[in-house]
């Protein structure tokens, strides 16, 4: 019972009438079983604890500690069902966790203290209301960990906005899909080159991947990463998704608490892939928006920067294992120059470091004047037997309920311990075949595929940079990926992740996902990423997401203005 | 008692420096020859020593510890089953290939499978299925699984699909089991003997070992068969590992079991559920072979058939499409548990998990057509297992061989002791190596942790000119006259494959 805490902050009930529905019943309900969950607690505490020594006393204590189980195992149920129900109106969140503090209960004693209106009352122990006596702690853990990450996300897949079925449901622009091509796909994917059933697709497979996919792999990534010798499908390794293979990773590079160093701001899947299983930690090396002597331009990643992390982090006792770049970078959208990639790879090989590259948006580089150079398109690499090369289907085709990632590697021990993993991350033999014929078709990706695609998200990203001008937001601006990172500073007050943290609340309670700087280990608050590969009858035509997005923004300044105002009556 | 790794990950490794590290790189692009060499040199490490970094070799200087332990495991397991893959058996192509008895699919319906996967409802594609989704699968899948569930397990009330995870495999689940129920080091009670990649699954990411329930095959005492698994033993087992300091969380049955073809009769499943609740063990029911029951007279009871659970948050069920559908390629699992929070915990897993939207669309219009399954699928595969069967276990007793097998799974379990002039695993080995010289690949004892050598698994669910070639082979082995000259060649003289089903 050791997750249980005994402070218990009960939710306050100030925001009832804001919500876009009636789910009060819900929050009151809840708050009532907080309180009795509380209460229950210090009860049982109080009878445990004055336990004697002799056997009766034990065998009592042992009997109140049962009831204690079956009480609170009770309890926890109720306080799930009424959690469903409550966050589909979203009135319960559970903090996303910050990487020092899970739980960080400050949030909800600042609101409350400011008397502001807490947008979201904090449940930081509403954690341990997930859990159960019949978990590891590990088990505790992840599922606690999933849960605060995901909830949102979760809330929004109960809640789709659909133009006609659900006007009120949530818009996600939170969540990293290319869903522009979606007809494209579908049309693909329904042609009779996709259907085989033959008996090999129906057996147990080579591990690694079917033979003919990884041959594919190999070919396409030849071609489009442009590599200068034909690439060796024994070098790669399939997976069920980017995810998967970074898992693999991690475990087979690192010992349990062993790190990486992540240039940050950095995709937080990476935090989650890292902790759930193989327990790795990700420094991040603090990127800064400011333009300086040093910085000559936002977010901009040196070999000082670097090395002065590795350093720091080996003065703390940890044990670095390895570097991990994205390219095309997530979120800054940023391309790294063959000549900076060199100088970082050439540091990681000064230091004896892995370096893992994820090239996952490699083909959703929108602007026909940038060239994305991979690293696999070096002529040498300073040390190819630690450099592992990751891409997948998910983003640059937009399939990411394929479950499909790959993994290139020259190291043949590396390739031979991912491979171990094949039998828990396999893909099926038909969605083998299937991504074999998608990749196979180099004419319908360069003739029709690619074009469209880049020609539709660069559209779609010049309306939507066009409306962030209008609003004066100051944003990222790059051409590659299906993100822009833009910069909400001015919108909080004082400029913290505690105000950043509530201002995606504030997203929330108006059905609106947004990804928040602080999940990409983000050194500044206020930074936000937007996701706008979208359909653009979605982005444009409706005009929901950014009026959604106005709307909020105009009422976060209100609320500026009123406490602004509320602290100079103070004063 | 385990075979899984004595000590933790954290071990201090054999010490390689920076310098230590880039030498040993530089030795790294060596030939195939010279890494079938090294491997007849690396004799199979006991066991018991798996985790002990020293014994995984030093020769990997870019792996961390548990990378090089990994790193085994596929070495290893993964030879056998490659040297069978060079070396294919194909009626045309390669008649003098390896035939495999070896590995446990059903291989006897492919064309009523193929001919289902091709029909025309089969082929949808829309967006939703190409995107991000519930991890713990689609909620129309989910509600299929309950339903067949309900339906094939004869379960007194409806499933309910929130208690359905879907995932790629019953490996996947027996590694997001294992994580979320037990901390690294804890263990599962197994009897033996058992489909053993268990211990692999449960150990890559989970790092949790297995103890062992001995079974013999002497009928002796209380026992009225063969490797029966009783109450006592299990006590003993548990009370063995909690003497060795070894934390015990929970109890895997397999049922139908692998390799024995056996099934519980409810009355033991209720025995040993009620013993799990006595100790407040969690207890996995494997039944991925529950609708490959082919004697009529086996009374096969799904464990969601009973009428009251002893301890229904602590029992959790597993089922596959790979056994029962003969579709191992498919990557299909399902978790059925009343527990939410151990549901929602593997599901927090299931990123890493997944399985395609598209997939996922198939097995759900597979699951749905239980015309098709009870009219056409299930009595043909039930016919062609049983033939297959009764062709296999004729050979065995005109041979007079002895074995097991009522009626259950893809396997026969078959007593070889009196080959084995002195009764040893080295001997079950070399006997193994015989067959495979002589090209037919089986499954031998030590495989499933069996106790005593001599035990070999026979898989029968095989097209009738492959079994009989294979049969022929074990024929001619069992009566000293291989066509393959003795002589061992290194390529052949490689481990054998049984982790998988």
């Amino acid at each position: 019972m050791s997750h249980r805490s005994d402070t218990l902050p009960v939710p306050s009930g100030q925001r009832r009438g804001r919500v876009p529905r009636d789910h009060s019943i819900y929050t009151q309900l809840l708050e009532i079983t907080l309180h009795l969950q509380q209460a229950m607690t210090e009860h049982f505490v109080q009878l445990t604890s004055r336990q004697g020594l002799s056997l009766e006393e034990r065998r009592h204590t042992e009997a109140i500690c049962e009831h204690e189980a079956l009480l609170s195992r009770l309890i926890c149920r109720m306080i799930n069902l009424l959690q469903s129900g409550a966050t589909s109106g979203l009135e319960l969140q559970v903090p996303l966790p910050s990487e020092d503090s899970r739980g960080d209960v400050r949030y909800g004693q600042r609101a409350q203290l400011s008397g502001q209106p807490d947008p979201v009352p904090q449940l930081s122990d509403c954690e341990a209301a997930f859990v159960s006596h019949d978990l590891s702690n590990r088990g505790i853990d992840i599922s606690v960990f999933y849960q605060s990450s995901f909830q949102d996300y979760n809330a929004y897949q109960k809640d789709k906005y659909h133009k006609d079925k659900n006007t009120l449901g949530f818009i996600n622009l939170g969540t990293s899909e290319n869903k522009l091509c979606m007809d494209l796909m579908t049309e693909r994917l329904q042609e009779s080159d996709m259907n085989c059933t033959e008996d090999t697709l129906l057996q147990y497979p080579d591990w690694r991947g079917q033979p003919f996919l990884r041959e594919e792999v190999a070919r396409f990534l030849t071609y489009y990463c442009r590599a200068p010798t034909r690439l060796d499908p024994e070098n790669v390794v399939v997976l069920n998704g980017c995810c998967s293979v970074f898992s693999a990773l991690a475990m087979v590079l690192c010992d349990p608490g062993e790190a990486f160093l992540v240039p940050a701001p950095f995709y937080g899947g990476f935090a989650f892939s890292s902790r759930l299983y193989a327990k790795v930690e990700l420094i991040p090396v603090h990127l800064e928006s400011e333009v300086t002597v040093t910085n000559t331009h936002p977010f901009q990643l040196t070999v000082d920067k670097l090395e002065e992390a590795l350093l720091e982090a080996r003065l703390e006792g940890k044990k670095v294992r390895g570097l991990v770049l994205i390219n095309p970078q997530n979120p800054l959208g940023d391309i790294y120059s063959p000549e900076s990639l060199m100088k970082y790879l050439e540091f990681a090989k000064r230091y004896n470091l892995h370096v893992i590259i994820d090239e996952i948006y490699m083909l959703s580089v929108f602007d026909e004047s940038i060239t994305f150079h991979s690293v696999l398109s070096m002529k040498s690499l300073p040390d190819s037997n630690r450099t592992h090369v990751i891409w997948g289907t998910s983003k640059d085709f937009g399939i990411s309920g394929f479950r499909f990632g790959a993994l290139y590697t020259h190291n043949k021990e590396v390739a031979s311990a991912v491979s171990a993993f094949g039998y828990l991350h396999s893909i099926s033999g038909i969605t083998q075949h299937k991504l074999c014929q998608l990749l196979q078709n180099t004419e319908w990706i360069d003739k029709v595929y690619v074009p469209t695609n880049c020609y539709r998200l660069r559209e779609a990203h010049k309306y939507i940079t066009a409306e962030l001008k209008a609003l004066e937001i100051p944003f990222h601006n790059r051409s590659s990926g299906l993100y822009v990172w833009i910069n909400l500073k001015k919108y909080l007050d004082p400029c913290t992740f505690e105000e950043e943290w509530l201002l995606y609340c504030r997203f929330l309670d108006n059905k609106l996902l947004l990804s928040r700087g602080k999940t990409y280990m983000c050194k500044e608050p206020g930074w936000f990423r937007l996701i706008f590969a979208d359909e653009l009858p979605r982005l444009k035509l409706d005009e929901w997401n950014m009026r959604r997005f106005c709307d909020v923004l105009q009422e976060q300044k209100e609320a500026l203005i009123v406490k602004q105002l509320e602290d100079a009556m103070r004063e | 008692m385990f075979t899984l790794p004595q000590k933790d990950f954290r071990a201090p490794t054999t010490c390689l420096g920076p310098a230590c590290m880039q030498d040993l790189g530089s030795s790294h692009g060596e030939d195939l020859e010279g890494e079938c060499s090294r491997k007849l040199d690396q004799k199979l490490p006991e066991l018991r020593g798996v985790g002990d970094p020293a014994m995984i070799s030093s020769d990997t200087s870019y792996l961390s510890s548990r990378g090089r332990m990994i790193k085994w495991f596929w070495d290893s397991a993964e030879e056998g089953y490659r040297t069978y893959h060079m070396d294919e058996y194909d009626e045309d192509k390669n008649p003098s290939g390896i035939i495999n008895l070896g590995t446990s699919e059903n291989k006897l319906c492919f064309d009523l499978l193929s001919w289902r996967l091709s029909q025309s409802d089969m082929q949808r594609v829309e967006p939703s299925l190409l995107q991000y989704a519930d991890w713990r699968g689609h909620l129309f899948l989910r509600e299929e699984v309950a339903k067949f569930l309900s339906f094939y397990c004869k379960s007194p009330v409806p499933l309910r699909p929130e208690n359905v995870v879907v995932l790629n495999g019953g490996a996947s689940l027996f590694s997001a089991l294992a994580t979320v129920l037990c901390e690294a080091g804890e263990a599962f009670l197994i009897p033996t003997p058992y489909y053993g990649a268990i211990t692999q699954h449960v150990c890559l990411y989970g790092n949790i070992r297995l103890a062992y329930v001995y079974l013999d095959s002497e009928v002796t005492g209380l026992d009225t068969c063969p490797f029966q698994l009783t109450v006592e033993k299990l006590e003993m087992a548990l009370r063995e590992a909690h003497s060795e300091g070894v934390k015990v969380k929970g109890l895997i049955l397999i049922s139908p079991q692998n390799p024995l073809g056996d099934v519980y009769s409810p009355e033991e499943l209720q025995e040993y559920l009620v013993f799990a609740k006595r100790h407040r063990l969690h207890v996995i029911v494997d039944e991925v072979y529950m609708l490959s029951v082919f004697e009529k007279s086996v009374g096969y009871r799904s464990v969601l058939s009973l009428e009251r659970l002893p301890d229904p948050q602590r029992t959790h069920v597993m089922w596959a499409t790979s056994k029962d559908f003969g579709m191992s390629g498919l990557r299909f699992g399902t978790l059925y548990t009343e527990n939410q929070d151990v549901a929602t915990a593997v599901a927090s897993l299931c990123r890493y998990h997944g399985l395609s939207g598209l997939v996922q669309y198939q097995m759900a219009q597979l699951l749905r057509d239980r015309d098709w399954i009870n009219q056409v699928y299930l009595p043909e595969n039930h016919a062609r297992l049983k033939a297959a069967h009764t062709y296999v276990s004729e050979e065995l007793r005109a041979l007079g061989i002895p074995f097991l097998s009522r009626g259950a799974g893809f396997f026969i379990w078959v007593d070889l002791r009196k080959y084995l002039p002195k009764g040893t695993f080295e001997e079950e080995m070399l006997l193994w190596r015989r067959f495979l010289d002589n090209k037919v690949l089986l499954s031998f004892g030590k495989a499933f942790e069996c106790k005593e050598p001599g035990w070999f698994r026979f898989v029968f669910s095989d097209q009738a000119h492959r079994l009989c070639l294979g049969m022929q082979r074990v024929r001619q082995v069992l009566a000293g006259k291989s066509q393959v000259a003795e002589d061992p060649r290194p390529s052949q003289s490689q481990e054998p494959s049984d982790q998988r089903r």
